[in-house]
């Protein structure tokens, strides 16, 4: 199954249950909202109340956590149907979900375990992506995660590794620049490196997100602002690619719905001209 | 339900399969050569790399049992709700896809295990609180309205058979778990745990989607379940009868737990009823 680029509808956010009652009750400036798709795995109740509310006025798109896509179990159908439910019932403009690993078995780490850099890997998720596109009749796109280790097994740097796999699958990604930053700082690597390297037709969505910073490490904790040095990657990256869709991600310490308009506003600000030009009205 | 571990069927595994069942194991504790995987780098050892996703493992699972049983987490204090949260992750790593479910077995484990099985209201508590989260996202449906029953002659009575909605859940507590919750919410002190009679609740989603619990009388009590068990509205009539037995009063009671029940969603429009 062949990719199929998603439109560009231009600048997004974190749908959170938070933040619902003030989203319904102002209809926010906002272009399209994403949400955690294992969130809606429940037959009713409040997140569905809302989400039915909000999907009326905005595009949404679905963003997914726990597929596991990397793990050497059997694919879980399970997971795949409850997903397939979910994905006809909120219809959303584009899937996406985690290059790595989180379940073994029966056991889920409910993390995103990063996966070694090598032929083995890069078969294994092709055929893994085949399967799971197939089943789904739609393409999956793939966000890298965050990391604090680098396998001896790894053959390749993340960023070839991703190239590949896009060469040999036509999958795109959700590029999430802060978890560039956090690996490239835990990993002493030129985030713009990993930037440079991914074709820009293989970038289907932007996450921009904060960190917590221990000064040895970092860690992708997303409950904090966006950082000067995440605008800053983003700022080149906006002025040296055609338009992607941009979204602020927050998962904790939520702070007022401004804040995060706030953050919304300036990655709009810092965009190029030709990014405000949307595909989807 | 996903196969056996490779390891566990005696496939040799791949160098894939090697790595992930090893980095598995790191999280639970159960290997500590993981770190033979890591690459050297400067900056953090392998030993500091893999702990940041033990820790972060821990942390996580940890944060959903406190998100999920904030009451019960007051009422232990955190030393008890730390060691809770330690034991119950030793024996029950996560099996779901979704957090949501990852506190399921608390109430059996509270039951079950030293030295929280001393203490019945513990596994109560757990209960209540499991019981608001499955009523908070449980099915919708087309609720009982008070013009459907007026609708239904006299003579259909006996026969109808009301439905209960999905979210509501009838739970019977021997200790003051509910009310010690409440208290705990309020910031005050929580009663003695013994109760001097079995106290019965149930607890629903309202027409406002807000989850509430209210108290029931016996009688209520085994009207409801009587309904949950599908049994027409003559045995419930029946049934409320043999609790205060007078038939004229226990018909009262009945129709006095319809129109509460109608006021706050606890029926569906039954198809039995149509």
């Amino acid at each position: 199954m062949n990719s199929t680029s998603p439109p560009y509808v231009g600048f997004g956010l974190g749908l959170r249950t938070c933040y619902f009652e003030e989203i319904i009750a102002t209809n926010p400036k906002v272009d399209w909202f994403e949400i955690i798709s294992e969130n809606y795995f429940v037959a009713g109740g409040k997140p569905w109340h809302y989400l039915s509310q909000i999907k009326e006025r905005y595009p949404i798109v679905m963003h997914g956590v726990s597929m596991s896509i990397g793990s050497t179990s059997d694919v879980n159908f399970d997971y795949l149907d409850k997903l397939k439910q979910t994905i006809d019932r909120v219809q959303p403009l584009w899937i996406s979900d985690h290059l790595c690993f989180s379940s073994l078995g029966d056991f889920n780490s409910h993390d995103l375990l990063p996966m070694p850099y090598t032929e083995e890997s890069l078969t294994h998720l092709s055929q893994r992506l085949s399967i799971v596109q197939d089943y789904l009749e739609r393409p999956l796109i793939l966000e890298n995660v965050s990391s604090y280790l680098t396998y001896q097994a790894s053959e390749m740097n993340e960023w070839t590794f991703l190239a590949e796999l896009h060469n040999r699958t036509g999958c795109q990604f959700l590029l999430d620049i802060n978890n560039i930053y956090v690996s490239a700082r835990n990993h002493q690597f030129d985030p713009n490196e990993f930037l440079d390297a991914i074709p820009s037709s293989a970038i289907a969505q932007i996450h921009l997100a904060g960190h917590s910073d221990f000064g040895s490490h970092v860690i992708d904790t997303h409950d904090q602002p966006v950082c000067d040095a995440v605008w800053e990657l983003f700022l080149k990256f906006a002025n040296s690619h055609t338009p992607v869709n941009t979204m602020i991600e927050r998962d904790d310490n939520f702070p007022d719905f401004k804040e995060i308009m706030a953050e919304l506003t300036h990655a709009r600000s810092l965009a190029p001209s030709n990014w405000k030009n949307y595909e989807y009205a | 339900m996903q196969d056996l571990w490779p390891q566990a069927t005696g496939k040799i595994m791949s160098t894939l399969e090697q790595l992930q069942s090893d980095f598995i194991a790191m999280l639970q504790g159960h290997n500590t050569s993981f770190t033979d995987h890591i690459a050297q780098q400067t900056g953090l050892s392998p030993g500091q790399r893999s702990e940041i996703y033990q820790n972060a493992y821990q942390i996580r699972l940890k944060k959903v049992l406190e998100q999920d049983h904030e009451m019960l987490g007051l009422y232990l204090g955190d030393e008890l709700f730390d060691q809770m949260a330690e034991s119950y992750l030793a024996l029950f790593p996560s099996q779901s896809s979704s957090l949501r479910e990852y506190g399921e077995r608390l109430p059996d484990f509270l039951s079950a295990h030293t030295p929280f099985k001393e203490h019945g209201i513990l596994s109560e508590m757990a209960l209540f609180e499991r019981l608001l989260l499955r009523a908070f996202d449980a099915a919708d449906g087309k609720l009982l309205e008070l013009a459907h029953l007026q609708s239904i002659e006299q003579k259909a009575w006996p026969n109808i058979v009301l439905q209960l909605h999905h979210s509501v859940h009838i739970l019977t507590c021997k200790y003051s778990a509910v009310e010690s919750w409440q208290a705990l919410k309020n910031s005050t002190s929580p009663p003695p745990p013994e109760l001097n009679n079995t106290q019965y609740w149930i607890i629903a989603r309202a027409r406002d989607k807000r989850t509430g619990f209210y108290p029931l009388s016996e009688c209520h009590f085994q009207c409801l379940m009587s309904i949950k068990q599908g049994l027409p509205f003559g045995f419930i009539c029946e049934a409320a009868a043999h609790v205060t037995g007078d038939q004229q009063q226990g018909t009262l009671e009945v129709m006095q737990l319809l129109q509460q029940g109608i006021e706050l969603g606890w029926f569906l429009q039954s198809s039995a009823m149509q």
